[in-house]
């Protein structure tokens, strides 16, 4: 055992833990969490959890059931929610690698994925760094099925309004994301009534994508203790703005930024032109990833921050890629946004298929497409075509049928997570398209 | 001192000189002392040398040579340090001419029994560049050039020291290293004082420790050779992060510099920080906050192993005695770390994975039985015990390798003679190396150098030849000792052995075995214990077997079964006299049979009712042919009256040659195709033999003179394409032709009986595993016939047949009996199988109808599409199918096309433009590496199986079959997925013509 295992050994003697979450997360990006005593981690570090993975949502085959969590010690957290002010004992959480039962790293686990593009390009030297920027609704009450839900306010972008929920409910909620020892940088009221965003701090990837599943149980979390509903969904009005999680990524060879070269155009490094154009090459395969639901296309049809079309600019928020403006002597900042992925989604296979995309331009050599210098919404079709900007899938069953062609997305996930999650997509769309909406109802009732 | 003959040119011969004219010359440049000095000389590595050197050294002193030779006439003690030097290096000759005045070095007496300490060496290099040895950061006060070489200059005077404690005074290895390693030290930091003056007024941002890895670490350094290091930092109180990283990367990259720089002077060593976190690509210091991260989190075990030796020599010495204390723990706990046995595995490997052998053969370092074998074969034993040993965590190789020895880890005549053999190729190391001060492995090849190299090692008789005989010795030794270093003290803890050998306890032998991947330790103690107790000759043989063995056994997916499956061929074959034998003097022999008893049940099975077949794995595995397997099948058959004998023979030889196809494909990795003409092969002979025998027999029981009719087999089916797997039926259809004037009714009743006999023969229950006969696809199936004139073939074939029927005769493969009747067969199929104009549209359909409906139905409940080798996507029958669709639409056209073979026609397809190159490579790929897969499942499991395995530990051996690492299973399942699903692609296009 290290000297991590130790740690968290001693912490949870020293801070009286009676409860050790493992969490990991499934396939679709859901959180799973499964409680043991203190008196079983030891054995946990030493040889994992086992548990039935086949009833994990896309872990494994009915027959091939057994998998052992194993706890990564580096991510011990107290549960800030948890830990009761009196002193009483609290509980801690770890995120878990998942293992077959002979040690070997299970292919279905996301995390897995992630790691695994990570050292495909860490064996060219380069790591990644990712910032995102989640956005999200705070509601008044639970979700009813059928009813319009209610948001927290009526305030909009940068607002600041007087002893409003909001502001109360960030106050607290990035409280506890720092006492998890998530860094917070920004945060602020956005565009739509009760609409919220908070961004995290530059981490590496794994980092990075353990910090938003945090972020997202702990969101919840404040906003339950608040009697208010906080919610992920990519678009959850017809006219207010969508949540996007636009996620500033950068990489680095050893402690030098690799997309920054002085003088170039925008400071950025052939490395970084290639890597845009990676993304822009395969933006469409990845799309089911960066936005797996079929409401995450409702969000990309909008307009406003939302992309629609394949193409980067410099300041160009009407972009799918986004290069920020260069600011001197911040060579290691040099970083782009991508705005297209939205924070309902799963946030290791996420970053692994934009890493995937990107590190391909970087081998292949791709060129970089013109810069969108216009508004990309307010061309015309055919300007957009003579251009060479294509637009993004409209919506769910598009993604889906581009990316079951994409060795890169087949590749990136492994075969099982592939086949599973277009699986898992195809059927969404299947009950989707099954469904009798609102919409028709209120325009074909009255007339038809 | 008397001074004795005056010098010849004879006696000069006779002391060693190899040029006696210029010696007499150089005699003469040292006037009255050179009948003194020359019985000195004459002691000298090499005389010549010495000689010229020391007249060098006098000229170059001028007025004070004579005293210098004086002095030496007057102490022999100071002349032989001098001359001793000389002799021996030319370059610290050639130092000393130009410094003469550095003799006085060799003058002090205590140097035959004191080693210069450590700090003197600090204090005396940090004076040299005009820096505060009492400061705690001494800066280097001489200008910059003047600072790099009189370092240069100062640790060439402190070597002298060394190298005459070396040469004139017998000093052992161990403290010649170290002290090497104290002079190495003390250059660092001087070094960094030049570097400190270098950086200016930042460099007091950060403090800088340099800790040494490797040999200079472990205190074990070579005279020339890179010293390792690692940097650590830290602010200096009040200092800012950033400016404190820029100071200290400035501080170790100059540091590095002046040390390596080539001036005047010459230069010193080359500093390599490449063992840092992330190595070459890493920032070159770290914080200890970052190292520690870094070792926490990322660390590879061979990582682990480098830092044995960490310890902190120049700059800030207590951050680097803190960086050693948070470090130390992690090293000691690495062997806890998951993946600790795979990573020792693979390191072991590494030990014995050797240069290409023509390099190796003057390789000191890196050959086999050089030093890297002993350095890596004590450093791995360190971690397996050291965990919970702490008395065994010395860190030069030759203290721990004593400390292993006193704590019964290793033998105590094995660890006398590996340190015996390791100090005496580290001598030898360092008198090349001393020679010019050049890095270097490599034992030299011309006479002078091995003459002067065997005289300053004391050989003086015949020091080339004597020199040769003794580095081969201890080559061998090294080599001999090291393969069982670790696991012939694990038989110590189960067998009363000769006194001096280890007495492992049982748990510090369970930890090793579970180290080496045994999964019950217990349990292979025991089957140590039976197989090496007692006092018979072969359990002496076993003894000196078994270590290496452990070895091969531990490199097998399943080291448990392989030791168990060896016990008990063993114990059934103990006796016999050829079997040990074999074992022990045909290594290849034995190795093969570890790897096999530790991968493979199917082949264990076949070796235990077979135990014979263990001569066969020294020879060639390639599968034989089938002339003269059908030759061996008949020659012993010949020998038996009864037929039940004599097909029990036949099976005999099939049973031998399965093994041998078995082992062909786990130990030489026989291509996929290979392995299936070979089973189709032995089946074809061990039918024709059977036909020959059951047709003998019938005729005999019926009292006929001669057989009323011909018969022949049709291969069918997997058989028929030469695919055969180890489980598989032989798919066969029969055709007679009755001799002309014979009874048809008699000779179809003969017909009938002979096949009857055949089968009921090749189903005797016998120690090999049965040859099943699956006659189903015959026309009218179970219902039909067993056998059928051509003339009846041809007339059903006319009438009823079914489109599938057609379908199945592509694979048909008339092989056994008559030529001329399976002659006849062929022409009777050929335009029914590959007409001319191919097949319709509508057949088109009906053929993809009956495979939707196969596939549908022939799979079973609750069997996984994705895996199942046969039927599932991309598996077997799609690829088949495919390609049997193409045969039926174009082999009337297309010649090539006419063939069983899957592989084959697909070729021929592609050749002829039929479908693309690289559709029918992914076609190929996903058919090579399934069936592989099949071939696999079956020799792992001992009997076929439909799926990839489930259970873990068969996935893992079917892996390692397959050619993948230990810990990458699930790589095998994610290739096999991605390579049935690019097939799968194919097939929806070509075969059911979608997407």
């Amino acid at each position: 055992m290290g000297k991590q295992e130790d740690f968290v050994l001693r912490a949870l003697e020293e801070r009286d833990v009676r409860f050790v979450r493992l969490w990991f997360t499934d396939v679709l990006g859901f959180l799973k969490s499964v409680s043991v005593a203190p008196a079983e981690l030891e054995n946990a570090f030493d040889e994992g959890i086992g548990f039935d993975g086949s009833a994990i949502e896309g872990f494994a085959r009915v027959y091939e059931a057994d998998m052992l969590a194993h706890p990564d010690a580096s991510t011990f957290q107290i549960l800030p929610w948890r830990d009761r002010s009196d002193g009483g004992p609290g509980t801690a959480r770890m995120f878990c690698d998942i293992k077959m039962p002979d040690g070997s790293p299970s292919y279905a686990d996301p995390r897995h994925v992630l790691k695994r593009t990570l050292s495909v390009a860490a064996e060219k030297g380069f790591t990644f760094y990712t910032h995102p920027e989640i956005e999200f609704y705070l509601f008044k009450d639970m979700p009813t099925a059928g009813e319009e839900p209610q948001p927290v306010d009526r305030s909009g972008y940068f607002d600041h309004t007087a002893q409003s929920r909001g502001s109360d409910f960030r106050r607290e909620a990035i409280t506890m994301l720092e006492a998890m020892g998530i860094s917070v940088e920004y945060s602020h009221h956005e565009g739509g009534p009760g609409q919220q965003e908070i961004d995290l701090r530059y981490a590496d990837a794994l980092t990075s994508a353990d910090n938003i599943m945090t972020f997202r149980t702990v969101v919840r979390e404040v906003a339950l203790s608040q009697d208010i509903w906080a919610s992920f969904m990519p678009k959850p009005f017809t006219n207010h703005p969508g949540s996007g999680m636009h996620t500033h990524v950068s990489l680095f060879e050893g402690d030098r930024n690799a997309f920054f070269e002085a003088g170039a155009q925008y400071q950025l490094s052939r490395t970084g032109r290639q890597f845009i154009a990676g993304i822009l090459q395969h933006a469409s395969e990845i799309s089911v990833v960066t936005n797996q639901w079929v409401n995450s296309y409702k969000r990309l049809i909008g307009g406003g921050e939302a992309p629609s079309y394949i193409c980067w600019g410099h300041n160009n928020r009407s972009a799918m890629i986004r290069v920020p403006m260069y600011k001197p002597n911040k060579g290691q900042s040099t970083r782009i946004e991508l705005r297209t992925i939205d924070p309902a989604c799963n946030p290791y296979l996420a970053f692994a298929v934009i890493l995937a995309a990107g590190m391909k331009g970087i081998e292949e050599g791709y060129d970089l497409p013109r810069e969108a210098e216009d508004d990309v919404w307010s061309l015309t079709d055919r300007e957009r075509r003579s251009l060479g900007i294509s637009p993004l899938p409209k919506n769910l069953w598009e993604a889906i049928s581009i990316a079951e062609d994409s060795e890169l997305l087949a590749e990136t996930l492994g075969e099982h997570v592939f086949d599973y999650f277009l699986r898992n997509k195809r059927a969404e769309w299947e009950e989707y398209r099954a469904q009798v909406s609102a919409f028709e109802r209120d325009r074909m009732l009255p007339v038809l | 001192m008397a001074p004795p003959d005056l010098p010849t040119a004879g006696r000069l011969v006779r002391l060693g000189f190899a040029d006696a004219e210029a010696g007499l010359d150089g005699l003469a440049e040292l006037g009255s002392s050179a009948a003194a000095l020359l019985p000195v000389l004459g002691r000298a590595a090499d005389p010549d040398l010495a000689l010229q050197a020391l007249v060098r050294v006098v000229v170059a002193l001028g007025d004070a040579g004579p005293a210098m030779l004086r002095e030496m006439e007057a102490d022999e003690a100071v002349a032989w340090r001098l001359v001793s030097v000389l002799g021996a290096s030319q370059a610290l000759g050639q130092h000393l001419a130009r410094h003469p005045e550095q003799w006085a070095q060799l003058r002090d007496p205590t140097l035959a029994t004191t080693r210069v300490p450590a700090y003197a060496m600090r204090a005396s290099l940090l004076e040299a560049v005009g820096a505060d040895p009492a400061s705690e950061e001494p800066v280097a006060t001489l200008p910059d050039l003047d600072a790099v070489n009189a370092l240069r200059v100062d640790y060439r005077r402190l070597l002298l020291s060394v190298a005459s404690r070396d040469l004139a005074h017998g000093q052992g290895l161990d403290d010649t290293a170290a002290e090497i390693s104290d002079l190495a030290a003390a250059t660092l930091e001087a070094a960094l004082a030049v570097a400190r003056a270098r950086v200016g007024e930042a460099a007091s941002q950060a403090r800088l420790a340099v800790v040494a890895m490797g040999k200079c670490g472990g205190h074990e350094l070579n005279y020339i050779s890179d010293v390792d290091v690692i940097y650590v930092f830290e602010p200096a109180p009040g200092a800012d992060d950033a400016a404190a990283l820029r100071a200290a990367s400035q501080l170790a990259a100059q540091l590095m510099q002046v040390c390596s720089d080539q001036t005047a002077e010459g230069s010193i060593w080359p500093v390599d920080a490449n063992l840092r976190p992330e190595g070459a690509r890493g920032p070159l210091v770290r914080t200890l906050a970052s190292h520690v991260g870094y070792y926490e989190k990322w660390a590879k075990t061979w990582e682990f192993q480098a830092l044995l030796k960490a310890r902190p020599v120049a700059g800030d010495v207590d951050l680097g005695r803190r960086y050693v204390e948070m470090i130390t723990p992690m090293v000691w706990s690495a062997a806890g770390r998951e993946g600790f046995v795979s990573d020792v595995q693979a390191m072991r490997r590494r030990v014995l994975e050797h240069i290409p052998r023509d390099q190796a053969e003057r390789q000191l370092k890196l050959g086999s039985g050089g030093l890297r074998d002993v350095e890596f074969a004590v450093q791995l034993l360190q971690m397996v015990h050291g965990r919970t040993d702490e008395t065994i965590r010395a860190g030069a190789t030759l203290s721990a390798l004593a400390e292993l020895t006193r704590g019964g880890y290793v033998g105590r005549d094995d660890g006398d003679r590996l340190s015996q053999a390791y100090a005496f190729l580290r001598t030898l190391e360092h008198r090349i190396q001393l020679f010019a001060l050049r890095r270097s492995h490599v034992v030299p090849e011309d006479e002078a150098a091995l003459r002067r190299i065997g005289r300053s090692l004391g050989l003086m008789g015949d020091p080339v030849a004597e020199l040769d005989a003794l580095w081969r010795h201890h080559r061998r030794e090294v080599r001999r000792l090291h393969e069982k270093l670790f696991y012939r003290p694990l038989l110590g803890a189960v067998a009363r052995l000769s006194d001096g050998e280890a007495r492992l306890s049982m748990e510090a032998a369970g930890e090793r075995l579970a180290a080496l991947g045994f999964a019950d330790p217990q349990a292979a103690l025991r089957h140590l214990e039976a197989l090496t107790s007692g006092v018979s000759r072969t359990v002496d043989i076993q003894r000196t077997l078994l270590p290496v063995m452990l070895g091969w056994f531990a490199d097998t997916p399943d080291p448990d079964a392989g030791l168990w499956g060896f016990r008990r061929i063993s114990e059934h074959l103990g006796r016999t006299h050829w079997y040990l034998k074999t074992l022990r003097d045909e290594g290849e022999a034995a190795h093969r049979l570890a790897s096999v008893l530790g991968t493979s049940r199917y082949a264990t099975d076949l070796l235990e009712r077979e135990p014979q077949g263990v001569r066969m794995l020294g020879e060639s595995l390639a599968p034989l042919d089938s002339e003269t397997i059908l030759a061996e099948m008949e020659s012993v058959a010949g020998r038996h009256e009864d037929p039940e004998d004599a097909v029990r023979a036949v099976r005999g030889v099939r049973r031998r040659e399965l093994l041998r196809i078995a082992c062909g494909e786990l130990v030489e990795s026989t291509d996929i195709a290979l392995a299936g003409e070979g089973l189709t092969r032995l089946t074809d002979a061990t039918l024709e033999a059977t036909l020959d025998i059951a047709t003998e027999a019938l005729r005999r029981q019926r009292n006929l003179d001669e057989v009323p009719t011909r018969i022949a087999m049709i291969a069918m089916g997997r058989y028929g394409g030469f695919e055969l797997s180890y489980g598989s039926d032989a798919d066969v259809m029969f055709v007679h032709q009755p001799v002309p004037g014979a009874d048809p009714q008699r000779a179809a009743s003969f017909a009938q009986a002979v096949i009857t006999e055949v089968a009921r023969l090749l189903a005797l229950p016998a120690t090999d595993p049965p040859l099943e006969i699956d006659t189903t696809l015959r026309p009218e199936g179970k219902n039909g016939p067993m056998v059928r004139t051509v003339e009846s073939y041809a007339a059903y074939y006319a009438k009823w047949s079914d489109l599938w029927e057609f379908q199945a005769l592509l694979r048909a493969d008339p092989v056994v009996g008559d030529p001329a009747l399976r002659a006849r067969f062929t022409a009777l199929i050929d335009p029914l199988r590959f007409p001319a104009e191919g097949i319709s549209e509508d057949d088109i359909l009906e053929v993809r109808r009956i495979k939707a409906r196969v596939d549908n139905e022939r799979l079973p409940r609750g069997a996984d599409p994705h895996t199942h080798l046969k039927l599932g996507r991309g598996g077997l029958a799609d690829v088949e199918w495919t390609v049997q669709l193409l045969q039926m639409q174009h082999a009337g056209q297309v010649e090539g096309l006419r063939t069983p073979r899957t592989l084959a026609a697909l070729e021929a397809a592609a050749a002829a433009g039929i479908l693309s190159e690289a559709d029918a490579a992914t076609l190929a790929d996903a058919w090579r590496l399934v069936s592989r897969v099949r071939n696999a499942v079956t020799l792992v499991r001992g009997r076929p199986a439909e799926h990839l395995p489930r259970d873990s530990r068969e996935k893992a051996a079917v892996a390692r079959v397959l050619g993948y690492p230990p810990g990458t299973v699930d790589e095998l399942v994610n290739d096999y997925l991605r390579t049935t699903r690019r097939a799968h692609a194919v097939v929806e296009r070509l075969f059911w013509n979608e997407g």
